[in-house]
Order: C-alpha cells, then structure tokens, then sequence
C-alpha cells in the first residue's frame, strides 16, 4: 500500500493466545530482537517459521539475523520483556480483544485477516474524516 | 475517534485511543491507554492514521 507512505503508521502490540502453548516466548524473543536492533527482521522471520518456536529455534532465528547470541539468550532465559508482553495482553483484554489479528485504524476495527482492499477503504475513510468536509 | 500520542519516558510511546467503534466491552469502559515501544512501530510520527495490530505469530 505504498500509496500511503507517510500517512501510516504501524503499532505491533504482542497478543500470544493461550492455546498457543509456545506463542509467548516468540512474542519475548522478537522484543529480546528489538533490544539488538532487529525486531520487524525476526518479527517476519516467526510468521515464515511458524509455529516452530522452541528454545532452540528461536535462539537459531536470532544467531541466522546476526544478533548476539549471549545477549539475546540472556534476554530470552531471562524473560526481560514477559511483563511488556503480559502488558500488551492486558490492554486487549481492556479492549476486549480476543482474536487475532484484530486492527484498530483511528479506532475503527477490523477482526481478522481482511483482504488489502478492506484496509484500503478503512484508511481512505479515515484520511477523508481528518480532512473534514 | 481521538487518539493520542505523547512520549512516556523511555522509549515506550503511550496512545490514547478513545474507543467509539465496534467492541461492545470497550465502549463501556471508555477511554484505553495502550503503550507502544519503539521498537514495534513503523511509519512517521506525524502519520494521521494510526493502524495497531493486536496478534499472534501463529
């Protein structure tokens, strides 16, 4: 959608569902990336390994993007980012948020995986209101 | 809708997001403060469209 470059802006909040037995350390290790620098590289490298997210792996994903492993480690086995995660959890709880994806767009929601066009209308409705009549 | 955005301390972003959409349990409990670190967002600061994804990695 590069035809909004500059009017968009992209929050990722962290979301691990409870049936998702090893969701929670991925959303802990892609924060862990983010201390290094790398957050959207392992961030895109958990959606193509899904849902391969044992220890081993991914200490492996971080190790393959060049991240120091000692310091990524000592953040996973650690779990310096659990409370932010549990932060991010609690807030959609707040919002009554259940599933995945859900896109809050200037607060107009869309659940679930919607085709680019869906997204494009949602964003142009929300451009036109700014604008005003 | 409004939302907010003002630097917290650190690194972290806090957003006010008042809620006037579709989730039935949100509009009861009013306004939202989500937090927002650095890191995890992409885009200008002064975008006028704000999109947060709430997921999964699976």
């Amino acid at each position: 959608m590069s035809e909004y470059e500059g009017k968009v802006r992209m929050v990722f909040k962290d979301l691990p569902l409870p049936i998702h037995a090893l969701a929670r350390p991925a959303h802990e290790a892609a924060r862990c990336a983010g201390a290094q620098g790398r957050y959207w590289d392992y961030h895109a490298r958990l959606f193509a390994e899904q849902p391969r997210f044992e220890r081993e792996d991914l200490v492996r994903y971080a190790v393959d993007l060049g991240i120091d492993r000692d310091r990524f480690v000592a953040c996973l086995d650690g779990r310096h980012f659990a409370a932010a995660v549990q932060a991010d959890v609690e807030q959609a709880r707040a919002l009554g948020i259940t599933s995945t994806p859900t896109f809050l767009i200037n607060g107009r929601v869309l659940i679930g995986a919607h085709p680019v066009e869906n997204f494009r209308i949602v964003i142009g409705d929300a451009l036109r209101r700014l604008q005003g009549p | 809708m409004n939302v907010r955005w003002s630097s917290g301390p650190g690194r972290v972003y806090y957003i006010l997001l008042m809620l006037l959409a579709l989730l039935p349990d949100a509009r009861a409990r009013g306004q939202v403060t989500l937090t927002a670190h650095r890191a995890m967002v992409r885009g200008p600061e002064g975008a006028p469209v704000t999109i947060v994804q709430f997921s999964d990695y699976q």
